[in-house]
């Protein structure tokens, strides 16, 4: 009885998910007059991509306004907020460029006519996205942290409970083994690392306003997330680390004439935090990639080959992305693991103090 | 391909929110939570230990309960045994001394007994020869002829002391 309910719901919803693209086209088409192309590179960067506004679910002018900050050319500095930019509109010498080198970004117009970038210190649609994981990631972690200021040693409960499995996952099986009496000193840093990148993995997951924002599939964020684990490594690293670098107890030839392991040691320093920063970009702005073209399908095939096959499609499409959802959020975790763990592991790297074999 | 170009603004931000991020978390948060689950795990491992301590103390205690049980009654009948030791000893010695008090009143009774026999002989032998005496004398006295009337004087005489006796 209850499996038939569930598949009757199911290919309820399955129908009116059909007929709702069906009746969609129907409506582009009577109003619109012409088909206009789908351009899926369009929509999947402008859904990746950062922007002035945060957009609001089912509906595609309205956006939740955001302060735009930028020095101009002189020197000076602006701030407004983005509702005044809207649909291509001036503000204060500033617009939003539309194609050029600079679009969907705020250019200031020159009194020649020519466009400038200024300094953009905007709070765009991701830095809201990281301000908000920020405060998730404090509330959070200060709720396991009142738990033991008020209830002493007592094991947590529910929420509380489930976050202290994760710190002790990360700080006693992972960050203590390896670093051993080290985990102390450089654990708040890799736990706070681990938090964000989750939070900011999972909030990216979710389509409306809290979440949405592609942060970790951003190149600048994972860009200053390894750079951090890169000043950690190198400022913190041992006169041993410094000396494995530049003197590596190798055969001679290997390091005289032609400094052959110099300089492959000094090009790892670099490709540590670089191919930090690339996994974490690559998996995430994957996922969302290949979740919004399995959405795409069903427009592309509805283009190509009319609007019933689109039709048809939107079942497979949905379950497709779902899918492809729910084994994002599988990767954010593993990522931000992945992330902690190859930190601990290369900030320990430059922490050795006698050459054990 | 905007994707692949950093942001500059979103990287000042991003690092400003980590770095005060961070400053906050580490300096009220993380220590203390990781403190807090250290100390947690020492006291679970500790009370684990003392639950096996006290399990062993226990499953200790009953044997040794059992030990002293035994060796209670081994001593209980060890005074059962002593107990009637002594009292079959002191009846030993009760008896004894009874025996003894009984040979000595005897022997005390033998003594006067022999005592008084002597005295009896001996007052026997002077009355006796006082008897004699006094026969003899009647008997020189009367001066009788014939050894029988003589002979039959001394026999009454003799009967008269017995009968006096």
């Amino acid at each position: 009885m209850k499996k038939a309910i569930t598949a009757i719901i199911a290919v309820v919803i399955i129908a009116l998910m059909a007929l709702g693209y069906a009746d969609a086209a129907a409506h582009r088409s009577h109003s619109g007059g012409a088909e206009t192309e789908v351009d899926p590179q369009e929509i999947i960067f402008e859904h990746l991509g950062d922007a002035y506004g945060w957009e609001v679910p089912f509906n595609h002018s309205q956006r939740i306004p955001l302060p735009v900050i930028v020095r101009a050319q002189d020197g000076s500095w602006h701030a407004f907020l983005s509702s005044r930019l809207a649909d291509g509109a001036q503000y204060d010498g500033f617009q939003i460029a539309e194609g050029g080198d600079y679009n969907n970004k705020v250019v200031q117009i020159l009194p020649d006519g020519s466009q400038y970038r200024p300094i953009d210190l905007s709070i765009t649609k991701n830095v809201a996205g990281i301000f908000i994981a920020a405060l998730l990631v404090l509330l959070m972690v200060f709720k396991v942290r009142n738990w033991y200021k008020k209830n002493g040693l007592k094991a947590p409960r529910r929420f509380t409970a489930a976050l202290e499995l994760v710190v002790d996952f990360v700080y006693t099986d992972t960050i203590r083994p390896i670093m051993g009496k080290e985990a102390p000193k450089y654990g708040p840093y890799l736990l706070t690392a681990f938090f964000f990148i989750l939070t900011m993995n999972l909030l990216g997951l979710i389509v409306i306003f809290p979440g949405g924002a592609n942060l970790t599939g951003n190149l600048a964020v994972t860009a200053v997330l390894a750079l951090l684990t890169f000043l950690v490594t190198n400022l913190t690293g041992t006169k041993h680390y410094w000396k494995e670098m530049l003197w590596p107890e190798v055969p001679t030839a290997l390091k005289c004439p032609v400094p052959l392991m110099q300089v492959i040691e000094i090009f790892g320093i670099f490709t540590k935090p670089i191919a930090l920063m690339i996994r974490l970009f690559a998996n995430m702005m994957g996922g969302h990639m290949v979740v919004i073209v399995f959405m795409l399908l069903i427009f592309i095939f509805g283009s190509m080959f009319g609007t019933a096959v689109g039709g048809a499609m939107t079942p497979l499409s949905v379950a497709l992305s779902l899918f492809m959802l729910l084994l994002d959020t599988l990767v954010s975790f593993i990522q931000a693991y992945v992330f902690t763990i190859l930190s601990t592991m290369f900030i320990s790297m430059a922490h050795v103090h006698a050459h054990h074999e | 391909m905007e994707l692949f170009k950093p942001e500059f603004g979103l990287a000042f931000w991003m690092f400003i929110a980590f770095l005060c991020l961070f400053g906050i978390l580490a300096k009220w948060a993380w220590p203390f939570i990781i403190k807090s689950m250290e100390e947690r795990a020492d006291l679970i491992d500790k009370g684990v230990a003392y639950a096996q301590e006290a399990q062993s103390k226990l499953d200790n205690a009953k044997a040794e309960a059992d030990k002293l049980i035994a060796e209670a009654r081994n001593e209980q009948a060890d005074i059962l045994r002593e107990a009637a030791k002594m009292r079959n000893e002191l009846i030993e010695k009760a008896r004894g001394e009874a025996a003894e008090e009984a040979k000595k009143v005897s022997q005390a009774a033998q003594v006067s007994l022999e005592q008084a026999r002597k005295e009896a002989e001996k007052q026997l032998r002077t009355e006796v020869g006082d008897l004699a005496l006094q026969i003899a004398e009647k008997v020189i006295r009367k001066n009788i002829a014939s050894d029988d009337a003589q002979r039959a004087l001394v026999d009454k005489y003799l009967s008269e002391v017995e009968t006096k006796n």
